[in-house]
């Protein structure tokens, strides 16, 4: 078996607390883990891209290649886009629907894409999948920073490989304690948006 | 017995040389190297430092392992650059205790203002012995084999680890160790090797020790090609046909990649090792028509094995970097199969790869200084003194760095690091009638750009200089530096007095308060009226540091834009450019993003309409 997962989003958005959850959960099964980040500069508001990949097989490169992606978690909706070309055939997607402008959007430059232009191509371009507010869920919750852990719900759910309790009893061992009730929360919220 | 961890590259690179005993350890901050220094600060009993720049921080390791204790350099490519004045000596005096330099690079400059091989500097150029990793695992056991080695032969060792293994993680196995083992300082004068002088030799009939020492290091060249015959770096996996492929470090983990998209086996021969393994390498080409080198950056395996093919006289098509596939970027395992499928047109590649159609334009995303950030007014006023008196303004590195970018594309340059004060000097000496300035942060300028403000002052050159002073190294991660009164551990630390560092060097020392948005402008005002080198020093914490931990920066103030009257004339937008100030090309009108915004009111006086407040 193998899991190749990338996560893309924006420098700031946090997704680090997820692949950590993530590995956790396929170490505690035995198999192999790779990843790997593009950490860009500390200011915030650059892309950023992690690659995680899991199998049962010796992984060589952190990268996952083009079209193997079996899971593209998108934290931010033109951050997933522009990593579309990593998703597999018969892979999957979890778009948390956000829109986080950039310096030439702002400009007048360039144009950020309407949300309903985001979604039909997304629809277009990909057969199988989720489109949720995780970062809206986040806030209702009272803290933005929680969108990658309410995104983990909805893969708890979804997903066959990640066992919904299991992976929770992830996210309750590694949470900070003084996080630990909000995330708790929020993985939960996230089961409720699929 | 020790555990496992899954952990970042970099830190499997430093728990390799705790675990060697390393005692001295020292870098300048650089992606994607930082965090191999910083995984020091978790251990008792080594000095890690973050020294001013990269060559003092091998002159320190060096005079660390001269006094026998094991230690290490640490940087990136540029890094590397700077300090090579310094590795063309270490190369001939040899070493002491052990030395391992990490010399990382960043193929496709992912966080650099260049991309390039150090390779080529330090062994084509230094003939120094390279350990190219490909993955996290490996680069921890070479650090340990490193030590024993550089000790075994003299030689300082270079690891040079690409961004993929820095920035990997996985699970590492963390050993033992036994820290009453390890060497105590003890110098021992060895006057032949470490006083580097054109002085006779008399047992080698009379040449100059420089040469001597050159001799000596080609001897040693030989000797470390023999001792990498046998690394367990190095090896063959055997294959069908008459193609093999060459995996580099990271390269091969690309071929392992690609291998299983191909409907063919390919004999592989690893490669991890500078100088490469002749007789290995002469072995795996035996029944070879061609053979493909997968490296990054630059052919530097590829030349060495048609050097090889030609000393040999073997009819070879060594095919590589040098033109076969991309010369440029990094690899990928589809780039592998690209070449693949070039020179063996017949083979079959399982599922090959389908982009997705996807059918909407994609905005770029580029970096600005964080909402809040004191850099944001500092440069708005820099602007409107530079639009004002016509300037040319020269940049550096750093978080200011992003300036140079749309909308405010100030900086007219950027180069390397602390370039800009030499750069506006030579502008004014040229002749240049504008005004010259130059944006250089404090990190940078305790780095290189010291050198050239002396130079400036000296040369009774005329220039203003922004001395961007945030107390910290913030675009990777925070490392403190000689201006920031501590120390990597977080101890207290000396730190320089920049008023009484500009009065000794003579040039007109100014201060500002970036978030006085007045004062800011009328004294660089003033310093442009100025005969002679005006250094402009504008001193507020990091933002994104300070806040962080819970410094007050200013009296947070509701902030709105007033959307009867904003007109859309942008200039909040082109002159400041603060990201929470979102232009709606719709109704042409701006407002500010609330989830954004943290109410430093900063954008308010930039409306001249008065529509901000
Ligand atoms: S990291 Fe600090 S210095 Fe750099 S842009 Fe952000 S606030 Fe400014
Ligand atoms: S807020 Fe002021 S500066 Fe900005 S676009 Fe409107 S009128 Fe122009
Ligand atoms: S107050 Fe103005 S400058 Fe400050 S963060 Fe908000 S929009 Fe940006």
């Amino acid at each position: 078996m193998k899991k190749d997962i990338l996560i893309a989003g924006v420098g700031g958005q946090g997704s680090l607390f997820a692949t950590n959850v993530l590995c956790q959960y396929a170490l505690e099964r035995g198999l192999n883990v790779l990843g790997t980040e593009t950490i860009g500069a500390a200011q915030r508001g650059g892309s950023v891209v992690s690659h995680m990949r899991i199998s049962d097989q010796p992984i060589y490169s952190p990268l996952v290649p083009p079209g193997r992606g079996d899971v593209l978690l998108g934290m931010e909706s033109i951050e997933f886009l522009r990593n579309i070309k990593i998703l597999a055939r018969n892979g999957y997607y979890i778009l948390n629907l956000y829109s986080l402008p950039t310096v030439y959007t702002n400009l007048g430059i360039d144009r950020y894409p309407s949300e309903d232009e985001i979604v039909a191509a997304v629809k277009e371009a990909c057969e199988k999948g989720y489109i949720i507010p995780a970062t809206v869920k986040a806030a209702e919750l009272g803290n933005t920073q929680m969108t990658n852990v309410v995104m983990l719900g909805v893969l708890g759910k979804v997903d066959d490989f990640f066992e919904y309790s299991e992976v929770k009893k992830i996210v309750e061992k590694i949470s900070p304690k003084k996080f630990l009730k909000e995330n708790l929360m929020a993985y939960e919220a996230g089961r409720e948006l699929v | 017995m020790g555990e496992k961890k899954y952990v970042m590259g970099n830190f499997a690179i430093t728990r390799g040389a705790v675990e060697s005993g390393v005692q001295v350890a020292a870098g300048y901050p650089g992606t994607p190297s930082t965090e191999i220094l910083e995984g020091f600060a978790e251990y008792q009993g080594i000095h890690a430092e973050w020294s001013c720049n990269e060559k003092v921080a091998l002159e320190v390791a060096l005079g660390a392992s001269l006094s026998n204790v094991r230690s290490m350099a640490v940087m990136k490519h540029n890094g590397t650059n700077v300090s090579t004045d310094l590795l063309m000596h270490l190369n001939f005096t040899g070493i002491s205790g052990g030395l391992v330099v990490i010399s990382a690079d960043d193929p496709a400059g992912h966080s650099s203002q260049n991309e390039e091989d150090s390779r080529i500097l330090v062994h084509t150029y230094a003939n120094l012995p390279v350990f190219d990793p490909s993955n996290a695992i490996e680069a921890k056991s070479m650090v340990k084999d490193a030590y024993e080695l550089s000790e075994k032969t003299e030689m300082c060792f270079i690891l040079r680890p690409v961004m993929r293994v820095c920035h990997s993680r996985a699970v590492i196995p963390f050993e033992d160790y036994d820290e009453a083992s390890f060497p105590k300082a003890q110098w021992r004068d060895d006057r032949d090797r470490y006083i580097m002088s054109g002085v006779e030799v008399p047992e080698l009939g009379g040449i100059k020790r420089p040469q001597a020492r050159h001799r000596w290091l080609n001897n040693k060249y030989k000797e470390l090609q023999e001792l990498f015959e046998g690394s367990p770096y190095n090896h063959v996996e055997d294959g069908e046909g008459n193609i093999g492929l060459v995996g580099c470090g990271i390269g091969y983990t690309y071929i392992k990649e690609a291998a299983g998209m191909l409907g063919k086996k390919y004999p592989i021969l690893k490669l991890c090792t500078l100088p490469i393994p002749k007789k290995k390498i002469l072995g795996f080409l035996q029944d070879k028509e061609k053979v493909i080198v997968f490296e990054e950056l630059e052919p530097v395996v590829e030349n060495l094995i048609k050097q090889l093919c030609q000393e040999n006289r073997i009819p070879m098509e060594v095919l590589g970097r040098s033109g076969f596939y991309p010369p440029d970027g990094e690899l990928t395992a589809q780039m592998v199969l690209d070449a693949v499928k070039k020179a063996d047109p017949e083979v079959k590649v399982i599922e090959e790869f389908q982009p997705r159609k996807i059918d909407i334009e994609i905005p770029v995303r580029t970096r600005t200084q964080c909402v809040g950030c004191s850099y944001r007014s500092l440069l708005y006023n820099v602007k409107r003194i530079a639009r004002r008196y016509k300037g040319i303004v020269f940049g550096d590195i750093g978080c200011h760095d992003a300036g140079s970018f749309k909308p405010l594309e100030l900086q007219s340059t950027i180069y390397c690091m602390g370039a800009s004060v030499g750069m506006a000097t030579g502008a004014f000496f040229a002749g240049e009638k504008r005004p010259v300035f130059s944006i250089i942060g404090d990190s940078t300028f305790f780095h290189l750009g010291l050198n050239g403000l002396i130079n400036a002052s000296y040369q009774n050159g005329k220039q203003v200089v922004v001395l961007c002073d945030n107390a910290t190294t913030a675009m990777t991660g925070f490392q403190p530096h000689a201006g920031s009164g501590i120390n990597l551990y977080g101890e207290s630390a000396k730190k320089v007095d920049l008023n009484k560092f500009g009065e000794a060097i003579g040039v007109s020392v100014h201060h500002v308060d970036p978030y006085d948005n007045k004062r800011t402008y009328e004294t660089l005002k003033e310093a442009v009226q100025e005969e002679g080198v005006s250094l402009v020093i504008s001193s507020r914490a990091c933002y994104l540091k300070g806040s962080r931990e819970g410094i007050k920066f200013f009296e947070p103030r509701e902030v709105h834009v007033d959307q009867e009257r904003c007109n859309g004339c942008m200039v909040c937008i082109n002159d400041f450019g603060c990201p929470a100030l979102i232009y709606e090309a719709d109704n042409k009108k701006v407002h500010i993003d609330e989830l954004t915004c943290v109410h430093c009111a900063m954008c308010a006086v930039v409306c001249k309409r008065g529509a901000i407040s």
